[in-house]
């Protein structure tokens, strides 16, 4: 009787295991579909516009569009100055980010349970969900209007980098709490100092999980519009002064789209910042595989 | 504990005051922004459903926006959580370390890289156009499919941090479970998913945040109708969606409220986080 | 990690050196001109202001930044003082020039006009007198073979198709104008509805920006909207010819822009042009203005700073800086205005002496 009631229980078990995995393939196809539909279309309406002067020469005027667009010619100009903005604030916002995310995340992680630690991690989640146009809004209040008294590169970092703070806090603490104790405990043990243990113990065997949190931070800021709209302003040349209106993709591409001449760059400059997120999720692939402490 | 231990705690201490600091200034300036419009209308300015920017019989509340941000990201958030989930799973259990695998998360990575902007128009384009062939909805516009492009939007950032936090569960954990005679199902369920729990929540949380604050795509594919959406089909708008559709050109009574509503969301999202702590905390 | 913070420390130090060392653009002209300009404002004269201040650099090395914030946001940020001068398409009332922090002057830089698209399988061009029009927004004729519709446009066959109005969701200057002629023609909706740069809808769905407007005419049939006239041309789509105040159905043309100009132009060029009673006038037309403070020695601006914002600002008056406007298919300003313009700008200050002569 009791034997019988066993196997039937595993043939059971067995199949709904394999009922499991069928749905976990299905639903991971289905997660694909749109993702390959909206790449595709990128790259199919994108790739015609990237070429040299895509990353040398500033954006065209509507002029110029206008008239390459009746001629039938490819649009010319590019998104340099969208380029190298985009990198001076994303930049300034990580190195002003990454430090004190980690910082905080390691000290929720060494004080779990604590009072305080609890308001710190509600806070950061609270963070996440502010729209990024709030942020925007109080950074123009804050660093516009008081500190460069005048649309910025500055301006634009600080509202970046308030949105990448409450990200990597998080992924910091949730990946280190997923060391082994006995890693930690075992050089406690041989009384090696407390800095010691987080530059060489923590940070290292966390690597891969620290580097995807701040790869998903930069991914998702990169492509942020609205807060610089409200801080950077944007600037027709290619500037490296972090006191003056400075440009980035997001921003030209907001510009593209409210211009009926100029819709068709909005693509190329998609495709752009998505082959950005793609180098530096391989960049990660690689430097995580050579960290790994398996 | 000596005194170089000391001056780390102190040190990783004073580090974590950045965030309350950043926090602190933010509900001050946005309550500061706020309190015409509280000032005004009250807690009316809550429960009323009437939206009227134009001068003279101005009258704004929070309703109508409140309700679509809500429904819309909780319908993005059950979407996507299947999709979040089995993505995980491919890739950081049954395909590990496959190429397969490796495709798939790029791919899902890729998505966290495209600008908002794109996946309006994606959405206008080729999802409306769906939509009203499937005759769902005459305009193809409104709630479900803003909710669909948030929950393609949102996956990323649930899969990323869970992706991570499953393939760390220790080993021998896994190992002791199927030397039991656990089919992987089970230990997914009875090892990976208890041991990542917290992590798995809180890339759930994060992705959820995002949907409440996303902007431009819900903008485009909301219809932006000021009222309490009836149904899932029916037109709405969002918190987010309201403030940056209005703000350019608000100004006194108009801009307060636009930023009492961000006051709102901020709320919002707080207390949508102690709810979601609660449940894990009863779950475990 | 670490030396990836060091590395990021590094760009960025080298980065910040090098933008103080030698600032950029090591162009020749702007040896002289260090100087760079920054404003912010209407999103419907963008392209326009955007062509001519790249134009303006080539010619002087003076660089301005325009960012299309949204008018509202362009007054705003001239309010703060953080931009030169702001883009607007609607002027300060005189409650909102009083709440500014010091007097500020309006300068007309083109005018452009607001179209009425639409999609119907069939129908190319349609003709819209004040009542219909004001009806169909108002949401009180619902159908493309209502009656009234027939009876303006005969040898016009409307299908039986439900009508779908399609306006902003955002704040706009296109809506401003578009509810400012509405206003003039319709007591109903004055008193209904109102003038302003977004409204309380009685009926229809909103789209983000011009480009939503015109994208969601384009794929809606049976739908009807309201478009910045530069951006139906571009696009186009069918619009509709509208009856002017003086019994004349008028396309949405430069020429019939120009026209609407026209007519009287107070000293301040504070006016709106709709429903003009020109007998060849488009009646939906409005100005754009560049707004700037009337004395432009504040916040430590130098005198530089101050004569390099109003010079540029003259020449968008110029022929050169119209031509554009024009090839951009917005109306440029009728020479009357533009001496208007000129005499205004003669009034703008740095420490009490005029900065033009």
């Amino acid at each position: 009787m009791k034997v019988i009631a066993i196997r039937d229980n595993s043939n059971s078990r067995n199949t709904k295991n394999k009922i499991f995995l069928g749905i976990v393939i299905f639903f991971s196809l289905l997660t694909i579909l749109p993702i390959i539909l909206i790449v595709g279309e990128l790259v199919v309406k994108g790739i015609g516009q990237i070429n040299l002067s895509f990353f040398t020469e500033v954006a065209p005027d509507t002029l110029q569009a206008m008239v390459a667009k009746a001629n039938g010619e490819t649009i010319p100009g590019g998104i340099a100055n969208g380029i190298t903005g985009s990198i001076l604030i994303v930049v300034l916002a990580a190195v002003m980010a990454i430090p004190f995310g980690i910082i905080t995340g390691i000290y929720l992680y060494e004080t779990p349970g604590k009072r305080y630690s609890n308001i710190i991690r509600d806070i950061a989640d609270v963070l996440q969900g502010v729209p990024s146009i709030v942020l925007g809004l109080i950074v123009y209040l804050w660093v516009v209007k008081h500190i460069t008294h005048s649309y910025s590169a500055l301006a634009g970092s600080v509202s970046l980098a308030i949105m990448m703070l409450p990200l990597i806090i998080r992924s910091t603490e949730e990946t280190l709490k997923m060391i082994p104790g006995t890693l930690k405990e075992a050089a406690v043990a041989l009384g090696v100092p407390y800095h010691k243990i987080i530059l060489r113990v923590l940070i290292p065997s966390s690597f891969s999980g620290l580097l995807t949190g701040i790869l998903i931070s930069i991914s998702r800021i990169l492509g942020e519009t609205a807060p610089l709209m409200l801080t950077t302003l944007g600037n027709p040349r290619i500037n490296w002064d972090i006191t003056h209106p400075t440009s980035a993709v997001p921003l030209l591409i907001w510009q593209f789209y409210n211009d009926p001449n100029m819709v068709e760059l909005i693509w190329s400059s998609s495709l752009f910042l998505m082959g950005f997120v793609l180098t530096l999720n391989i960049i990660s692939k690689r430097i995580s595989a050579k960290h790994s402490i398996h | 504990m000596n005194n170089s231990d000391k001056i780390t705690k102190y040190f990783l201490f004073a580090g974590s005051f950045l965030i309350l600091i950043v926090a602190g200034g933010m509900v001050f300036s946005l309550v500061g922004g706020a309190i015409p419009a509280f000032h005004k209308f009250g807690w009316h300015f809550i429960t009323s459903t009437n939206w009227n920017p134009t001068e003279g019989r101005e009258s704004y509340g929070a309703m109508p926006f409140i309700a679509g941000t809500m429904i819309t990201s909780v319908l993005a958030l059950l979407i996507s959580i299947p999709m979040a989930f089995s993505t995980s799973l491919f890739v950081s259990e049954y395909f590990r370390k496959t190429p397969v695998a490796s495709v798939l998360s790029t791919l899902v990575d890729l998505l966290a890289g495209i600008p908002s902007i794109v996946y309006g128009l994606w959405g206008f384009y080729t999802l409306r156009p769906f939509i009203m062939h499937l005759g769902l909805s005459p305009q193809g516009f409104g709630v479900f499919t803003s909710g669909i492009i948030l929950a393609i939007m949102i996956i990323p950032y649930a899969t990323s941090l869970s992706n991570e936090i499953i393939v760390m569960v220790p080993n021998e954990l896994k190992e002791a479970a199927y030397s039991l005679g656990a089919t992987r199902m089970e230990v997914i369920f009875n090892v990976i998913v208890p041991n990542a729990r917290s992590g798995i929540v809180a890339s759930y949380i994060l992705a959820f945040g995002r949907a409440l604050g996303e902007t431009m795509a819900v903008t485009m594919l909301i219809g932006n109708a000021n009222k309490v959406p009836h149904s899932l089909f029916d037109t709405g708008n969002t918190m987010a969606s309201v403030i940056a559709n209005q703000f350019g050109e608000a100004d006194g009574l108009k801009l307060s409220s636009l930023i009492a509503i961000g006051l709102l969301l901020f709320i919002i999202t707080a207390l949508v986080n102690t709810a979601g702590k609660f449940i894990i905390k009863k779950l475990s | 990690m670490k030396k990836i913070l060091i590395l990021l420390a590094v760009v960025t130090a080298f980065t910040s050196c090098k933008s103080g060392s030698k600032k950029k653009g090591t162009d020749e002209k702007s040896a002289k001109t260090e100087i760079s300009l920054s404003a912010a404002g209407s999103t419907f004269a963008g392209p326009f202001y955007k062509t001519a201040f790249k134009k303006y650099f080539d010619l002087t090395g003076v660089q301005t930044s325009y960012g299309l914030t949204g008018s509202g946001a362009g007054i705003r940020s001239l309010k703060d003082r953080v931009v030169d001068f702001c883009g607007s398409d609607a002027f300060l009332s005189d409650a909102e020039a009083a709440n500014m922090p010091a007097p500020v002057v309006h300068v007309a830089t083109c005018s452009g006009a607001v179209d009425i698209a639409f999609n119907v399988p069939g129908i190319d061009s349609i003709k819209l007198d004040q009542e219909v029009l004001a009806d169909i927004f108002l949401g009180k004729i619902t159908n493309w073979n209502d009656a009234k519709l027939k009876a303006i446009n005969p040898g016009v066959k409307f299908p039986d198709l439900a009508i779908s109005v399609v306006h902003r969701s955002d704040g706009s200057g296109t809506t401003f104008i578009f509810s400012d002629y509405m206003s003039k023609i319709s007591k109903e909706w004055k008193d209904q509805i109102g003038v302003g740069k977004s409204l309380n809808w009685p009926t229809g769905m909103g789209a983000k920006g011009n480009p939503g407007v015109a994208g969601t005419i384009s794929s809606t049939v049976g739908s009807i909207g309201y478009i910045g006239s530069d951006y139906a041309f571009a696009q186009k789509i069918s619009f509709a010819l509208v009856k002017n105040a003086a019994g004349n159905y008028i396309a949405p043309t430069i020429a019939a822009v120009s026209a609407a100009g026209k007519g009287d132009m107070p000293a301040d060029t504070r006016i709106m042009e709709t429903n003009s009673t020109a007998p060849d006038a488009y009646p939906i037309s409005g100005f754009t203005w560049i707004i700037l403070y009337k004395e432009q020695a504040y916040n430590g601006r130098s005198l530089d700073q101050a004569q390099a914002t109003v010079k540029l600002i003259d020449w968008m008056l110029d022929p050169a800086a119209q031509g554009i406007a024009k090839e951009l298919k917005y109306a440029p300003l009728p020479d009357k205005v533009v001496q208007i313009d000129k005499a205004i700008l003669r009034t703008v200050t740095y420490n009490g002496k005029p900065i033009l002569k």
